[in-house]
C-alpha cells in the first residue's frame, strides 16, 4: 500500500510538472502582455523598457528556471497587471470562490439527488422524465444565457435580487443557482444509476421481503449506500467548480478565481495565469489522488492492477 | 469492478425494430433527425443569405409582432440579417462542429485509451500523464489559449473542442480495456499468437465501441454548449458565420432591449439539440452499456 | 490631449485661465461634501493605477488619477493643458529648459505641503510607459526654492510638454516623504496624493472607495464618497444602472445604448476619445497584390457606409473625421470628409481590373470590435470586395499586428497619447511598430519634422505628411470612436465630455448629485 501511494504521489507530481511547462509555454506563445500595457502606437523604447521591467527580455529557459525556483520558495511572482504578489490576489479571491462553489454544490445536490431518486424509483414514469429533463436543462443552456435571464427576471423585472457583485446572501443566489444547475445533471445521473444498482442488490430485496415499508427501504437503506459515489463525485466537482466558474463570475461580476484567471488570460498576465492554473491543477490532481487512494484502500484489487 | 459481458451490436438489433424498444426516446430522436434534415437542406430551405444583411432593416421583430413582416418571419439581427436563415444554416454549423468535434475527440481518445489500456507499460504511462495534465487545466482556459494560437475559424473550433475533450474518452475507454484484457477471448487470442495490433483492432475495439457511442451522444451536448460559451468569451466561431452559440452570445445584449428573438430562438435550438442528444445518450447507455456511470 | 504651443507657454497665459476658473467655481466652495456616487467600471482596477509613477501608456488609469492625484499641468475643461499644481510653466527661448512656479499652500491628503522637492522626486521616480523617452532627454531638475524649479533638457525637444504634462504620469505629483517612508508597495496599498479624493479602501476585482478631500486647492468636492464598482459584463452593468445600484455605467454600446435612451431617468453620455479606427492594407507594397493599386484601396474607403454604421453602433456619436489622426491632437490636418459612394467604388474597382469584384482574403480585427467588422464586411461585399472576418482575441490581435503577421485587411485603432507626430511614427513612418511598409516621400517629411524646432514650420510639414497619407489611401479611416456611458437619475453634473478627448467622468470635484450643492 505504501508503495502504491508513493507511486501515485510521484505520478501526480509529474503531472504537475508537465502542467507547469505547458502553461508556461502556452501563455507565452499566445500573446504579448506588453502590447496590452501600452496603447498601440507607443514608442519602441518604452515598449522595450516595460519588457525589461517584467523580466521578459531574458531567454525563455531562464524565465522558466526563475519561475520554478521561486515556485519552490512558495512565491508565484508578481502580477503584471496588479503589481501585487499572485498569492495575495489568489487568497483574496479564494473565499469568494469557495463560498460560491459551496452554495452552488448545495443547490446542485438539492436538484440532482431528489430527481435522481425519483428517476430510479419511478423508472420511465412522469417524475422520472420531469426530473431528468429539469436536470438536463441546466446542462443544455449556456451559463451566460441562464445568468442573464435570471438577472432580467429577478433583478430588473421583479427587483428582488441585486444584479451583480458580492456582499449578502442575496448576491449569492443567482450565480450559485446558475453554476449549480449546470452540474445538477451529473449528480442526477449518478444518483439514478447508483440507486438502481443498490435497489437491485440482495439486501434490499431482503428488506423488501421482510415487509419493511417501501419509503423506509428507499429512504434509509438504499439511499445511504447509493449516495457514497454521489458524494465522492460532489467532492471532485466542488474543486472543479472553484476553477471553472469563469462565465458565471463574469456575468455576475463575482470576484472569484475564475475571473482572476480569465482576466489574467486577456491581459496575458503571465504570473497570474501560471499561478492560478498551477494551484487549480494541484487541487484537482490532489483530489483525484485522494479518491484513487481511498478506492485502493477499499478495493485492494486496484492496487495490484496498476 | 464487476465483470462486463462483452456486448456486441447484434444483441441490440434483435427481433423487434429498435424504435419499438421499451423507452425508446421517440421525440428526442425525431428532433435530432429534423435538425439533421434542416442542416443538409439548408441551402434549399433558407429564404435569405445568412451572412448578408443591411443596417437599414436591423432589429425587425418576428412576423407576428408589430413591425414584423413575412419577408423575415423570425425577424432580423443587429446587422439586419434574417434570423430564420441564420437558424437554418446554424443547424448545419452546429451539427458539423458538434459531430466532427466529438469524432475528433472520440478517435483520439479511443485510440489512445485502447493503446494505453492494452499495451500498458510506458505507453500507458505517457498517455495517462498527459491525460492527467490535460484534466488539470480548465477546459475553457485551454480552449481560449488554443484559439489564440490557431486563430478563429470553424475548423479550428472543431480541432480545439476535439483536443480539449479527448481525455474524457481516453480515461473511460482505458478503464474498459483494462477489464477486457482479463477476459477469456482476449487471453485466447494472445495464446493463439495474434499480434497486439490485431487484438486491439479485432477484439478490443469492437467491444469498446458501444461505450464510445454512448459517450459521443453525451459529449455532443457538452461540445455545443462549450462552443456557445467560447462565443460569449469572444473566441468562438467567428462572425458572420451563422452558429447558434454565436447568435446567442451576440444577441444576449438585445435581450435587455426587448429583442428577445435574437437570443431566445437560437437558445431554444441549442437546448432542444443538447437535451435530445442527452436523452438519447441516457437511453443508449442503459441499452448498450449499463456499466458506464460516471458521466 | 493637445499640448499648447511653446510660444503660448512662454507668454504665460496659462495662469490667467486657471484664475478665471477658480472664480467661476467659488460659489459652491462652502457646502460640506455629502452623498455617494457609484460608478460601474468596465475593467478590473489595478493598484498600479493608484501610483502615477507606474502609469502605463493607456488611458484607463487616468480614471483614478483624476480622483486621487493632481498634476503640474493637466487637461481640464477650460484648457487641454491647464496649470494645476503649477501656476506657470515657462519655456526658455532656446527650448532647453522649463521654469515651473508651483501653487502655494497645496496640501497632500496627509496634510503635508506640496513642494518642489516632491515635483523633482515624482519626475525622477517615474517609471511608466514613457519613462525612457523622458529620461533620455531630461538633463536635470534644479530646485530654486520650495515653490520654484527648473527642468533642463539635454537638447531641444518640441514634444516635452506633451509627455510631461498630464498624459504620461510623470507630471502627477506624489509626496516624497510619505513614499520614502512606506515604500512603493506600501504606497499602492495606501496611496496619498494631492487630488480631490482620498483613498479609503480597495478590494481587487470588486471596488475602490474614495472620500472627498476637503482641503483640495481648487475647490471642495461636492460629493462625499466615490465608489468604483467593477462590473465586467456590459449587460449586467446596464441592469445595475437600471436598478440604481450604480449611478454611472461606463461603456454601454450598440443596442444596450438604445435601451439607455428608452429607460426613463437614465441619460446617455457620449464622449469622443482620441481613438480613431481604420482599415489598413498591409499588402499595398506588394506589386502582386490587388491592394497595390491605389484605386482598390480608395474603393474600399468609399464602400463603407460610415454614417449608417455610426447611427447603428454608436448612436451617431462617433466622429467621421476621415483621418487616422485624432482631431484633438496637435498638428492635426483635417482631410475632406469621407463619402459613401458604392457606385464610385465599383467604378474604381472596374478601372483597376476587378469589374466582377475579387476575393480579398481575410479581414482581421480585435474581437471586441468585431461588430464594426461585421458591418464593414457587408459594405465591402456589396461592391464586390469579398472578405472573410477573422476576429482575434485582443492580446493575440495586437501581437500579430505588431509582428507584421497580418495580411489583406486589418481593422486597427489606437488611443495612445501624444500628438500627430507620435502617431505618424507608430503608424506611417518607416520602422514604426505597426508599419508594414512606407513611402520615401512620407519618410523624408517625418525625418524633417523631427528636428524642426519652429512650430509653424513643423506644423506645415506634418500637415503635408497627413495629406500624403490621405492621398495615397494608405488607410481607409472609419471614425473616431465615441465612448458611450450611462448616467442614472441621481446625478446632476456627471462630468462627461467636460474635458475634450477624455472619455471618463472628470474632474471629480466638479461632479454633483441632484438636490445637493
Amino acid at each position: 500500500m505504501k508503495q502504491y501511494i508513493a507511486r501515485r504521489v510521484g505520478y501526480s507530481l509529474l503531472s504537475l510538472f508537465l502542467l507547469s511547462v505547458t502553461i508556461f509555454l502556452f501563455v507565452r506563445v499566445t500573446g504579448d502582455p506588453v502590447s496590452l500595457l501600452v496603447e498601440p502606437g507607443a514608442s519602441p523604447e518604452d515598449i522595450e523598457n516595460i519588457r525589461r521591467q517584467l523580466g521578459l527580455d531574458q531567454p525563455l529557459w531562464e524565465q522558466y528556471w526563475h519561475f520554478m525556483a521561486s515556485l519552490f520558495a512558495g512565491d508565484l511572482g508578481q502580477s503584471f497587471y496588479y503589481r501585487v504578489p499572485v498569492l495575495e490576489l489568489y487568497f483574496q479571491r479564494l473565499p469568494h470562490s469557495l463560498l460560491l462553489a459551496a452554495v452552488a454544490m448545495t443547490l446542485s445536490l438539492l436538484i440532482g439527488i431528489p430527481s435522481g431518486i425519483l428517476a430510479a424509483v419511478r423508472v420511465d414514469g412522469f417524475w422520472d422524465s420531469a426530473g431528468k429533463i429539469f436536470s438536463l436543462l441546466g446542462l443544455s443552456l449556456p451559463q451566460f444565457w441562464v445568468g442573464l435571464v435570471l438577472i432580467l427576471f429577478f433583478s430588473v423585472y421583479l427587483g428582488w435580487l441585486p444584479s451583480s457583485g458580492s456582499g449578502g446572501v442575496l448576491h449569492l443566489l443567482m450565480p450559485a443557482f446558475t453554476l449549480g444547475w449546470y452540474f445538477a445533471a451529473a449528480h442526477m445521473r449518478l444518483t439514478r444509476s447508483s440507486m438502481l444498482e443498490v435497489l437491485g442488490s440482495e439486501y434490499i430485496k431482503l428488506a423488501r421481503l421482510k415487509g419493511l415499508p417501501e419509503a423506509l427501504v428507499i429512504g434509509k437503506h438504499a439511499l445511504k449506500n447509493a449516495l457514497i459515489p454521489v458524494i465522492t463525485l460532489a467532492g471532485i466537482n466542488l474543486v472543479v467548480m472553484i476553477n471553472v466558474a469563469v462565465v458565471v463570475e463574469t456575468v455576475f461580476a463575482w470576484p472569484g478565481i475564475g475571473r482572476l484567471l480569465y482576466e489574467g488570460i486577456t491581459f496575458r498576465d503571465f504570473p497570474v495565469v501560471q499561478g492560478v492554473v498551477i494551484i487549480g491543477g494541484a487541487m484537482i490532481v490532489m483530489v483525484n489522488l485522494l479518491v484513487d487512494i481511498l478506492y485502493a484502500l477499499i478495493d485492494p484489487r486496484i492496487r495490484l492492477e496498476s | 469492478m464487476t465483470v462486463i459481458t462483452p456486448v456486441t451490436t447484434d444483441t441490440i438489433v434483435s427481433a423487434t425494430p429498435f424504435w419499438r424498444l421499451k423507452g425508446f426516446p421517440v421525440i428526442p430522436v425525431s428532433i435530432l433527425l429534423f435538425i439533421a434534415f434542416v442542416a443538409v437542406f439548408a441551402d434549399l430551405l433558407a429564404p435569405h443569405d445568412p451572412q448578408i444583411g443591411s443596417l437599414a432593416r436591423r432589429f425587425k421583430p418576428p412576423f407576428w409582432l408589430e413591425g414584423g413582416s413575412l419577408a423575415y418571419p423570425l425577424g432580423t439581427d443587429h446587422v439586419g440579417r434574417d434570423v430564420l436563415s441564420r437558424l437554418i444554416f446554424g443547424a448545419r454549423v452546429s451539427m458539423v462542429v458538434g459531430i466532427t468535434a466529438v469524432l475528433v475527440a472520440g478517435s483520439i481518445g479511443t485510440l489512445l485509451g485502447i493503446m494505453s489500456g492494452y499495451l500498458g507499460g510506458w505507453a500507458d504511462q505517457v498517455v495517462m500523464r498527459i491525460t492527467d495534465t490535460w484534466l488539470a487545466l480548465p477546459a475553457l482556459t485551454f480552449a481560449i489559449f488554443l484559439a489564440a494560437i490557431v486563430g478563429p475559424s470553424e475548423l479550428n473550433i472543431i480541432l480545439i473542442l476535439g483536443l480539449v475533450y479527448w481525455t474524457r474518452y481516453a480515461r473511460v475507454i482505458r478503464g474498459e480495456v483494462l477489464s477486457l484484457k482479463q477476459r477469456e477471448f482476449v487471453r485466447l487470442a494472445v495464446v493463439a499468437g495474434c499480434s497486439s495490433r490485431l487484438i486491439m483492432w479485432r477484439h478490443i475495439l469492437p467491444n469498446v465501441i458501444n461505450s464510445a457511442i454512448v459517450l459521443a451522444t453525451l459529449m455532443l451536448g457538452v461540445v455545443i454548449v462549450t462552443e456557445a460559451s467560447l462565443s460569449f468569451l469572444g473566441v468562438g466561431v467567428p462572425p458572420p458565420k451563422p452558429a447558434w452559440g454565436l447568435m446567442m452570445a451576440d444577441g444576449k445584449k438585445g435581450l435587455m432591449v426587448g429583442y428577445w428573438w435574437l437570443t431566445v430562438l437560437p437558445g431554444i435550438c441549442i437546448m432542444l439539440m443538447v437535451l435530445s442528444a442527452n436523452l438519447l445518450g441516457d437511453w443508449l447507455r442503459v441499452k448498450l452499456d449499463p456499466q458506464l456511470r460516471q458521466l | 490631449m493637445v499640448s499648447p504651443s511653446p510660444s503660448t507657454t512662454r507668454r504665460n497665459v496659462l495662469g490667467l485661465s486657471a484664475a478665471a476658473m477658480i472664480g467661476a467655481t467659488l460659489r459652491t466652495a462652502n457646502a460640506a461634501p455629502e452623498g455617494e456616487l457609484r460608478i460601474g467600471v468596465h475593467v478590473s482596477l489595478a493598484p498600479t493605477w493608484f501610483d502615477p509613477a507606474e502609469t502605463p501608456g493607456i488611458i484607463t488609469p487616468f480614471m483614478l488619477l483624476y480622483a486621487m492625484h493632481d498634476a503640474i499641468l493637466k487637461a481640464m475643461p477650460s484648457d487641454p493643458m491647464a496649470p494645476c499644481l503649477a501656476e506657470s510653466c515657462i519655456m526658455s527661448s532656446d527650448g532647453l529648459s522649463y521654469a515651473l512656479a508651483l501653487r502655494k499652500g497645496v496640501k497632500f491628503h496627509n496634510g503635508e505641503e506640496l513642494t518642489a522637492e516632491d515635483v523633482k522626486f515624482s519626475l525622477e521616480r517615474y517609471r511608466g510607459a514613457a519613462a525612457k523617452s523622458l529620461k533620455d532627454r531630461v538633463a536635470n531638475v534644479e530646485i530654486h526654492d520650495p515653490h520654484r524649479l527648473t527642468i533642463r533638457l539635454k537638447e531641444p525637444w518640441p514634444d516635452f510638454l506633451t509627455f510631461y504634462a498630464g498624459a504620461s504620469g510623470a507630471g502627477w505629483i506624489v509626496p516624497k516623504k510619505y513614499v520614502e517612508q512606506v515604500g512603493d508597495e506600501g504606497f499602492k496599498k495606501a496611496p496619498v496624493g494631492a487630488g480631490p479624493y482620498k483613498f479609503v479602501s480597495f478590494t481587487p476585482g470588486v471596488e475602490l472607495v474614495c472620500e472627498a478631500f476637503e482641503g483640495y486647492w481648487r475647490k471642495k468636492p461636492s460629493i462625499k464618497r466615490l465608489v468604483f464598482k467593477v462590473i465586467p459584463d456590459e449587460s449586467t452593468r446596464l441592469a445595475a444602472l437600471q436598478r440604481s445600484e450604480i449611478d454611472v455605467a461606463y461603456s454601454i454600446r450598440g443596442e444596450l445604448a438604445d435601451e439607455l435612451l428608452r429607460t426613463p431617468g437614465l441619460t446617455i453620455k457620449p464622449a469622443l476619445g482620441s481613438a480613431p479606427f481604420w482599415l489598413y492594407f498591409p499588402e499595398q507594397w506588394d506589386p502582386q497584390s490587388p491592394w497595390h493599386d491605389r484605386r482598390v484601396r480608395q474603393a474600399a474607403g468609399v464602400a463603407l457606409d460610415l454614417k449608417t454604421m455610426n447611427e447603428a453602433l454608436t448612436l451617431g456619436h462617433s466622429r467621421l473625421t476621415g483621418s487616422i489622426f485624432p482631431e484633438n491632437f496637435e498638428f492635426y490636418w483635417a482631410p475632406p470628409p469621407p463619402v459613401y459612394d458604392p457606385a464610385r467604388a465599383r467604378k474604381l474597382l472596374a478601372e483597376a481590373g476587378h469589374a466582377r469584384g475579387f476575393d480579398a482574403g481575410d479581414y482581421y480585427c480585435d474581437t471586441s470590435y468585431a461588430n464594426i467588422g461585421e458591418v464593414a464586411l457587408n459594405n465591402l461585399r456589396e461592391v464586390g470586395i469579398r472578405v472573410k472576418l477573422r476576429p482575434l482575441e485582443r492580446a493575440a490581435f495586437f501581437k500579430a499586428y505588431s509582428e507584421k503577421k497580418l495580411k489583406n485587411i486589418v481593422q486597427g485603432a489606437s488611443g495612445a497619447f501624444g500628438n500627430c507626430a507620435t502617431r505618424a511614427e507608430a503608424f506611417v513612418a518607416k520602422g514604426g511598430a505597426y508599419v508594414y511598409g512606407s513611402y520615401p516621400d512620407i519618410d523624408a517629411l517625418f525625418a524633417e519634422q523631427a528636428s524642426q524646432m519652429d512650430r509653424a514650420k513643423r506644423e506645415a510639414i506634418l500637415h503635408r505628411l497627413q495629406q500624403l497619407v490621405h492621398d495615397k489611401a494608405i488607410y481607409a479611416p472609419i471614425w473616431q470612436l465615441a465612448f458611450i456611458s450611462g448616467v442614472g437619475p441621481r446625478v446632476d453634473q456627471s462630468g462627461f465630455g467636460l474635458i475634450k478627448g477624455f472619455v471618463y467622468t472628470a474632474p471629480y470635484e466638479d461632479l454633483t448629485l441632484k438636490g445637493k450643492a
